[in-house]
């Protein structure tokens, strides 16, 4: 379980990153949404001991982040955002390289290794240089550092990003594999849907809301999105589209005008707060 | 102290990666032979003896000081130094682990230089075992400024300006390929800043090329506790 505590951080350039943040997660898997820029990175960051907060603190499974980090690392597992293997190595090299900075023995990292990469699906690839693999395949050989590890918190900082639709439904196959708590960082929305019991939300290093998928999605029940190049009453402005919500019994007229229908999905959140997604 | 992830990196990243990465090696070994072959043929080979004794040297250092382009690449470009921030392996282990990996590449040079030794008749019992001990102290020399300095710049680009501007001062200005004798005394002694100096000056002594100043000792060992202290504490690893 994660607890964070009015957690801020502003970077020496005066950016503030976080600002004053709490929040509380304990479900199996907790996804961290918001814009580029919103601040998941930094909160990953300091949430898994590589960055100082400014004020405020954070607990893992009890352990405070800045005075008991070392016992933090023991269980918890990060995954930097853009973390690419070693071009010149194995998959499972490198797998067995981050299992022995965890402590693994080279027997033991062998071996789980080998089984976490079969788990995610690189089985016949392990031996191949990283450079061979492709997208997909590379950031799959992180999550089977994450699986491998057995540690009891798993942060993945943008774990699918880049990567083309096929191969983010295979890497979230793999994010299902593992055992621990998951805290994932995305931008994709229906990402945070397929994978997350609960949700919280951040933009400009704030939290907007906290809660599971459906109980956030539950003011949008029996609603779907019409984008138009009107405006129309109670209507929202997404750089040139305008995006309103109405009954989807309401919505087939709307076809025909040329407006586009959508589902609703946790976009829509942002978009009623007035949180701009175009950039 | 983590040995399992020193042994790890050193040999997954360097000994175990030198089989699919052999151009490298070759790399590795084109500036110090390169400039063996100038003073070589500069001198009319006088100054052979000279600059194979340094040569060793000079595949050390810059083994160590391009410590520094790995620790930049597993920073900058795989983001291997924030995967390995968040386990319990010490900034020490981390650098051990690069440098010893490094080390690894320049094995083949080594040996070259050895063999190059004993064919011009310089190599003696003595002069291996005190290079050993120099090299060792120029390698964690090298290696400690290299990762204080990685861990403060922002971007790989830096990282390739400032090898290059170590590879300089480091090797260029200290007499490795030439006789030490030919320095002024004040500025021999202006050049010991660099490892390099006081090491290239031993090991024309131990070569019995030129006179052993034994004071050069002290000023390596100094110099090398001195940067290993600061890679100890002057290092960012958890971001502030």
């Amino acid at each position: 379980m994660i607890e964070a505590r009015a957690l801020k951080k502003r970077y020496s350039d005066g950016t503030v990153a976080l600002n004053s943040v709490s929040f509380r997660l304990d479900k199996k898997i907790s996804a961290i949404i918001g814009r580029n820029g919103a601040g998941k990175t930094t909160l990953m960051k300091i949430l898994s001991t590589q960055m100082l907060p400014t004020s405020g603190t954070a607990s893992i499974d009890g352990l405070d982040i800045i005075s008991e980090a070392d016992r933090i690392r023991k269980i918890a597992v990060s995954i930097p955002q853009e973390a690419r293997p070693v071009d010149y190595m194995p998959a499972i090299d490198c797998v067995k390289l981050y299992l022995a900075a965890r402590g693994f023995g080279r027997l033991k990292a062998k071996a789980a290794a080998e089984k976490a990469l079969r788990t995610v699906g690189l089985g016949d690839a392990m031996d191949k240089l990283a450079y061979e693999l492709s997208g997909g395949m590379k950031r799959k050989v992180f999550v089977a550092m994450a699986i491998a590890s057995d540690a009891d918190m798993i942060f993945l900082d943008e774990p699918t990003t880049g990567l083309d639709p096929f191969s983010r439904v295979e890497v979230w196959s793999a994010i299902r594999a593992i055992k621990g708590q998951v805290i994932l960082t995305t931008h994709y929305m229906e990402e945070a849907q397929a994978l997350s019991e609960d949700v919280l939300m951040i933009d400009s290093g704030k939290v907007l809301a906290h809660d599971a998928v459906e109980r956030l999605l539950k003011p949008f029940n029996g609603l779907v999105r019409v984008e138009s190049q009107r405006k129309s009453r109670s209507s929202y402005k997404v750089g040139n589209t305008w995006i309103s919500y109405v009954k989807k019994g309401n919505a087939k007229a709307m076809v025909g005008r040329g407006d586009i229908i959508k589902p609703v999905t946790l976009d829509d959140l942002f978009i009623k707060r007035g949180v701009n997604l175009e950039s | 102290m983590n040995p399992k992830f020193v042994s790890a990196h050193a040999w997954l990243t360097g000994g175990a990666a030198l089989r699919s990465n052999w151009l490298y090696m070759i790399t590795g070994m084109g500036f110090p032979l390169s400039l063996l072959f100038v003073v070589g043929v500069l001198s009319e080979g006088s100054l052979l003896p000279y600059a194979l004794a340094g040569g060793l040297i000079s595949i050390v250092a810059t083994n160590g000081i391009f410590t520094m382009a790995d620790l930049g690449m597993f920073k900058f470009e795989y983001m291997f130094k924030d995967l390995i921030v968040t386990t319990r392996t010490s900034p020490m282990d981390y650098m051990f682990g690069v440098m010893l990996a490094d080390f690894f590449w320049s094995i083949p040079s080594i040996i070259l230089y050895f063999v190059l030794d004993i064919i011009f008749h310089i190599f003696t019992p003595y002069a291996f075992v005190m290079t050993i001990i120099v090299a060792s102290l120029v390698l964690l020399s090298t290696a400690s400024l290299a990762f204080v300095l990685t861990s403060l710049v922002k971007h790989q680009r830096f990282v390739w300006a400032i090898t290059g501007m170590l590879s300089l001062v480091m090797m260029i200005f200290p007499p490795t390929f030439y006789p030490y004798t030919y320095l002024p005394h004040p500025i021999l002694l202006a050049l010991s800043i660099s490892p390099t100096t006081p090491a290239a000056v031993l090991e024309q002594g131990f070569f019995g090329l030129a006179p052993t100043l034994w004071y050069m000792f002290y000023i390596l060992i100094a110099e090398t506790v001195i940067l290993f202290l600061l890679a100890k504490y002057l290092t960012v690893w958890r971001e502030r």
